[in-house]
């Protein structure tokens, strides 16, 4: 009887499951070779799978802690800059940058967790807002180390892979989709794991949570300084991939805040695939409103984006996963 | 026998109302105590204080001779001491299961702490429906869960804040032969109830609190025929006339 109750559920991986994820990364890896290495596809594709892992970092505190935070392009842009200056001015690989900012994102992390964390949630919500915005005002302001409004450039050197640079699109494909699996195993940990039970604890009764021992404080600072890191290291990984940005892109609250939260709660919040649904729901969707749209009427691109994802949100609001879920119960049902 | 929990002078003022008002008591390791009081006495607030919700005002809380006053909650668990919740506070969707578990990991790794609360299933009757949603559940199950996953984080004391409140005469039988056995197996208890069948049968000494003080305190006997315990709970009149009865 004991035996039977303590076997391990959520961490075991079903056989069908494994069998799926083994189909899909094998499918993800062969994909480029099919596709110009230069061309438009590969390049939306490695913006999307780089757009995964980020919902996928802040799904950690979002999704698990349920503190939705609207101020992770903080964390973004304090990657992005880090390796970008210390290249520009030492030539550091960008790996070591890499390093150097998810230490500062890190320390960012901490010093914002001490004010916020006791907020619930609209006020945790504006208090990054504020944050990530402090940023953007910072970098766009300190000029003689950040370049200013005028953004910063990646200087040009040639296909390295210590260097973290490629003329072709190919490379920065599997660099983001070796991103992209680890941060989904990491994810997958926390959630399999102690932390994992102590965040959703947390989430559905914080006073209980503490009566019964968790501590609520650090597991939330534990959450927000991995999900803070791994979004810095992804900051990194842009900058190197677009060669270019500046202070209103990187720090954005639509174009990088809001979107990795919007990726993982349409693909279904707290969930492990929910991220990388919501992202190859998303991104394309933008593009191909963007590419098919711009031309039309100022504004119909962005109209139609956000009349997409109202459709979403109003028809599962739970994400994508419970829609497929659903259609797919349905479907059998039917067969019956 | 020596006192596992020393209570000196507690108070907890909101604002101008003094919800818990210069209490003092000790609990000996093993005992029973049971704490009464009509609605608004201050007896879940006394609750909040012990296991560190609220802070104290003023006073002294000594678990085991250490200062305790003042610690959050989960500081407070990890001394030996937790609560179940009034209104049910299970986390609902999680499976009984893992609601169980949660404490477990206060002293244990995932696994560990698995195996324990499977174990702690067991003996509280709810093997059965470890996999079931924490919000599917009917009141005596909920009941039952919240003292499982309180017992999970292997409490000295644990503090039973009416978990009867909704339980038919039946269900509440069979949980008081489970708490029992709880008290049988060396724990230390603190019990909140309004049914007064629950309380006298189980308790081996009464504390009976009104306006957030301690007005009397005693056996069951002692307590039931107390002049202000008769007072508090059905007014003057009753109270010098009852003395005698």
């Amino acid at each position: 009887m004991t035996e039977a109750v303590a076997s391990p559920r959520a961490a075991a991986l079903r056989p069908g499951r494994a069998v799926l994820i083994a189909a899909v990364l094998a499918v993800a890896l062969a994909v480029p070779l099919g596709l110009d290495p230069q061309g438009y596809p590969i390049r939306v594709l490695t913006l999307t799978l780089l757009f995964a892992a980020m919902g996928q970092a802040w799904n950690i505190v979002g999704g698990l802690a349920n503190q939705i935070s609207l101020g992770h392009a903080g964390f973004f842009g304090i990657g992005a800059y880090a390796s970008t200056i210390l290249l520009r001015d030492f030539g550091l690989s960008p790996w070591l940058g890499m390093l150097a900012g998810m230490a500062l994102a890190a320390l960012a992390a901490a010093a914002l967790a001490v004010p916020t964390f006791r907020l619930k949630g609209h006020y945790f919500a504006l208090v990054t807002l504020a944050f990530g915005e402090v940023m953007r005002v910072i970098a766009n302001s300190w000029s003689s180390v950040t370049g200013g409004p005028v953004g910063l450039s990646v200087p040009f050197a040639p296909d390295s892979l210590w260097m973290f640079q490629f003329g072709a699109a190919r490379p920065y494909y599997y660099i983001c989709l070796g991103a992209l699996v680890a941060v989904t195993l990491v994810f997958w940990r926390i959630k399999a794991g102690a932390l994992g039970y102590r965040l959703r604890a947390i989430k559905e009764n914080a006073d209980a949570a503490e009566v019964i021992g968790v501590d609520t404080f650090r597991a939330k600072l534990q959450a927000g300084l991995i999900s803070a890191t791994l979004t810095a290291g992804l900051g990194t990984v842009y900058a190197q991939f677009s060669y270019f940005f500046d202070p209103d892109t990187i720090f954005g609250v639509a174009t990088i805040s809001v979107r990795m939260a919007l990726i993982a709660i349409v693909g279904g919040v707290g969930l492990t695939f929910g991220p990388i649904v919501g992202a190859f729901f998303i991104i394309p969707v933008e593009e191909f409103a963007n590419a098919a749209l711009a031309g039309r009427a100022a504004g119909l691109s962005a109209f139609v984006y956000g009349a997409v994802l109202i459709a979403v949100i109003l028809l599962k609001p739970e994400g994508l996963l419970a829609l497929f879920a659903a259609l797919g119960k349905r479907w059998r049902e039917r067969r019956r | 026998m020596s006192a596992i929990l020393s209570v000196r002078n507690l108070t907890r003022r909101f604002g101008g109302l003094t919800a818990v008002n210069n209490v003092s008591f000790d609990l000996s390791r093993g005992e029973v105590l049971g704490l009464i009081g009509p609605n608004g006495a201050g007896k879940t607030t006394l609750f909040n204080l012990l296991v560190g919700i609220h802070k104290p005002t003023a006073g002294s809380i000594r678990l085991d001779g250490r200062e305790i006053a003042g610690l959050a909650p989960n500081r407070v668990a990890r001394a030996g001491m937790t609560k179940t919740f009034q209104n049910v506070a299970l986390f609902q969707e999680s499976t009984v299961l893992d609601n169980v578990l949660t404490g477990g990991l206060l002293h244990e790794d995932v696994a560990g702490a698995r195996a324990r609360a499977a174990a702690i299933l067991d003996r509280v009757g709810l093997a059965g429906i470890a996999h079931k949603l924490a919000g599917d559940l009917s009141f005596p199950e909920r009941a039952r869960v919240e003292v499982a996953r309180a017992l999970c984080t292997r409490p000295a004391i644990l503090l039973l804040d009416e978990v009867m409140a909704a339980l038919t005469p039946v269900e509440m039988e069979a949980f008081l032969a489970l708490v029992r056995t709880l008290r049988a197996d060396g724990l230390t208890l603190i019990v909140v109830e309004h049914h007064m069948h629950a309380i006298m049968t189980l308790c081996d000494r009464i504390l009976v609190l009104n306006f957030g003080g301690l007005i009397a305190e005693g056996t069951p006997r002692e307590v039931a025929h107390h002049p202000a315990v008769i007072e508090a709970y059905l007014g003057k009149a009753y109270a010098e006339g009852g003395a005698d009865a």
